[in-house]
């Protein structure tokens, strides 16, 4: 059953996720995200929703990265996120508010959030967006079939992003969805703007519903699993010794990425069986993989090919790494990858 | 044709066997077990000149023909596939080529010392990038400018006798041509390089599924510089000195099967003899009489194939046809006459004890190193549609 009254609903509405009273990074991303979308809907207001205890000093923030409107619900209930609660906060505000997009990170705490508040106002989400664009539905105009204008068209990656979909939500509001961090740009901050700051209360029961929070572990990662690692620095045999590694590690270390190797350096003993790349290795499918001293070989390649990035650092400009490598440099390693990482943690520092 | 040894072939063949049931056969079970090389065996070998057997006796070899050689690494294989291996990938993959193309300085620094049995060797022509298309070979071979030297860099996998060999044959591109359409060829050569070379070192050693004793290892060479006389035959003929030399050594793989396959048939014609169910030695069922005469017939039809490749090599100039038919049938042979040992066994030949599961797993190599039954088939039906 499509809703009465769609037109009721307006405005682009963000999730301001905070955590231990900080924003979280993808709040200020989505910020950015929602101003485009109002321009296209001709709508000149972005609100920020932020849910917490005592959160009130986030609000500037919020106004500077491009919030027009911050609806605060501030209660001891929401001081640390617990699902029931916050669905029950975020629904209210829906109810109350009638966005006609709400878009929410896709983080551990927005996908557990997201789809809990869109199946209780009965609407649709699409999960993990890496593109969002305001347009006609049916994208392409169907004989017999009322075209939608201006409709939140939400792309996102499926079946392990081998191919990319299109998602509309044409009769339900608010149109939602959680979006993927690191994708959407941030403004550049608008210092001393300030926000119109509704408050509301959107009353509370403690029942058995919610969650009892026994304790939160704030884990140091040492990613160890390379299957895990966004961003790898691997080492061939290119590298020459188990201390030579170092010039690795510290790349590494700028990128807070993690080290792995080929099979020539576990050989050799430089390295453990764990961090091996390859077809007798682990297959990895990283964001970045380096590959340094390493030839090549399909052995290797089968593991490592699917990444999303390769860099080849090696000597001879005939290996056959260099085939499946996005960026190649040829040289001596020795001397290349300090200097990268010297330039990296510049960049970095530079960057603050 | 002649279809009976004549005597001094006999003799040969009873001086391999002697050699194989006293000093191969009490090991093999171990060399198996440890995956260790088996040195003291190699070294009676060794002394006794089954190390150059077909090398002319003025290179320090012992001036027999092909079939000679066959026979003993036929022997060898009947009780222990590895220290067949041993001897065949020294002997035709080693020793051949430089007595082939080497000169007569290479010869006497080189051939007399491995024929003689003071030194061994082995063959690098595989890579992980070039296995059946030995033309991705992707090591080089840089002459330097004063033309001295020769400096290799590169990499060899799956070596027999690897890291134990004292010689070493090994191939990389020296030059980059262009053919009449434009596209670039590399041109091969052969190389002479011996162990304890600075910038040559041994990677990983593999652990196989047979012939487990076999040292197979990985080469590295890291600006490796090797001397200019070090070439073995014409700059850029690398490639034909390969495929040449894999002729003969396709004889001696055969050789190898054929031993592993009648091997296999004489331990299991003695078990059945022995083994009773139902009250009867099951010798005596017909199920295991018509086994074990498909069994032999398949020995014999490998073995004619493999001696006629032998004879091929001593009289022909290109055997090449012959060496592969008799690998490909012998190899194939092999695999299936040890499977059905196995299973003649019952359970007991799935019992590393009994000797069958070991031949067994032996076999299986025979179908794929020194070309794989693909590759003989490519040569034979090349031939067949030329």
């Amino acid at each position: 059953m499509p809703r009465e009254n769609i037109e009721q609903y307006k405005g682009v509405f963000i999730f301001a996720q905070q955590v231990d009273n900080e924003l979280s990074g993808i709040a200020l991303e989505l910020l950015g995200k929602a101003k485009d979308l109002a321009n296209d809907l001709d709508e000149k207001k972005v609100t920020a929703v932020l849910l917490g205890e005592n959160v009130g000093s986030l609000v500037d923030t919020l106004a500077e990265y491009g919030a027009d409107r911050v609806i605060v619900v501030d209660d001891p209930a929401l001081k640390d996120y617990r699902t029931e609660p916050y669905t029950h906060a975020l629904a209210s505000v829906i109810n109350e508010f009638k966005p006609e997009i709400l878009l929410v990170g896709a983080t551990a705490i927005g996908r557990d959030l997201g789809p809990r508040v869109s199946s209780r106002v009965h609407t649709g989400l699409t999960a993990d967006c890496t593109q969002l664009d305001i347009g006609d539905f049916p994208l392409n105009a169907v004989e017999g079939q009322e075209q939608k204008h201006k409709q939140l068209l939400m792309t996102r990656p499926a079946f392990g992003g081998n191919t990319i979909a299109t998602i509309a939500c044409p009769d339900f509001r608010p149109q939602m969805a959680t979006v993927r961090p690191g994708v959407m740009q941030k403004i550049t901050p608008v210092k001393g703007a300030k926000a119109e700051v509704v408050e509301f209360n959107p009353g509370f029961e403690e029942n058995d519903c919610y969650t009892k929070i026994l304790e939160i572990v704030k884990a140091v990662s040492e990613v160890e699993d390379i299957q895990e690692a966004k961003i790898l620095v691997s080492g061939g045999r290119g590298v020459g010794s188990a201390e030579n590694f170092k010039i690795l590690d510290d790349l590494a270390k700028a990128l807070h990425g993690t080290v792995s190797c080929s099979r020539a350096v576990v050989d050799s003993g430089w390295k453990p069986k764990d961090l091996q790349v390859g077809q007798t290795g682990k297959t990895v499918r990283p964001k970045v993989y380096f590959a340094i001293g390493i030839s090549g070989a399909i052995q290797h390649v089968a593991g490592m090919e699917e990444s999303d990035l390769i860099i080849a650092i090696n000597k001879d400009e005939n290996a056959p790494i260099f085939d499946v490598a996005d960026y190649g440099v040829v040289g001596d390693l020795n001397k290349i990858v300090p200097a990268l990482t010297k330039k990296i943690e510049e960049a970095l520092a530079a960057k603050g | 044709m002649d279809f009976q040894l004549d005597q001094q072939h006999e003799m040969a063949r009873s001086l391999f066997r002697e050699f194989a049931e006293k000093e191969v056969k009490p090991h093999a079970i171990d060399v198996d077990e440890t995956e260790e090389f088996p040195r003291e065996t190699v070294a009676k070998m060794q002394k006794y000149g089954f190390m150059g057997i077909p090398v002319p006796k003025e290179y320090g070899g012992q001036g027999c023909d092909p079939l000679t050689y066959v026979m003993c690494v036929e022997e060898l294989a009947k009780v222990c596939g590895t220290t067949a291996v041993i001897v065949s990938a020294h002997t035709s993959l080693c020793c051949d080529p430089i007595l082939t193309y080497g000169t007569e300085e290479q010869k006497q620094k080189y051939l007399v010392p491995l024929a003689k049995g003071e030194k061994l060797g082995a063959f690098g022509l595989t890579e992980p990038m070039a296995g059946t298309d030995a033309q991705g070979v992707q090591t080089k071979a840089v002459l330097t400018e004063d033309g001295k030297e020769w400096v290799l860099n590169g990499s060899k996998c799956f070596i027999t006798n690897g890291k134990e060999a004292d010689v070493y044959i090994i191939f990389a591109y020296t030059d980059v041509v262009e053919d009449k359409k434009g596209r670039k060829q590399k041109k091969f050569s052969a190389f002479i390089v011996e162990k304890d070379t600075p910038g040559f070192t041994f990677g990983t050693k593999e652990n196989k599924m047979g012939i487990r004793g076999s040292s197979t290892y990985e080469l590295i060479f890291q600006d490796c510089h090797i001397p200019a006389e070090n070439l073995l035959g014409t700059r850029g003929k690398g490639f034909a000195i390969a495929m040449h030399t894999l002729d003969g050594g396709r004889i001696g793989i055969a050789a190898q099967a054929l031993g592993i396959a009648e091997g296999a048939l004489d331990r299991t014609v003695e078990y059945v003899k022995e083994r009773k169910q139902f009250g009867r030695a099951i010798g005596a069922f017909q199920n295991t009489q018509f086994q074990l005469a498909n069994m032999a017939t398949q020995c014999e039809a490998a073995k004619l194939l493999v001696y006629q490749a032998a004879d091929a090599k001593k009289t022909k100039d290109y055997y090449g046809i012959e060496a592969a038919k008799a690998k490909l049938f012998a190899a194939e042979v092999a695999m299936d006459v040890t499977t059905k040992a196995v299973q003649l066994h019952g359970g007991y030949g799935y019992i590393r004890e009994y000797e069958v599961e070991r031949m067994m797993r032996d076999a299986k190599i025979t179908e794929i190193y020194e070309g794989t039954s693909e590759v003989q088939r490519m040569v034979i039906s090349g031939a067949l549609l030329k």
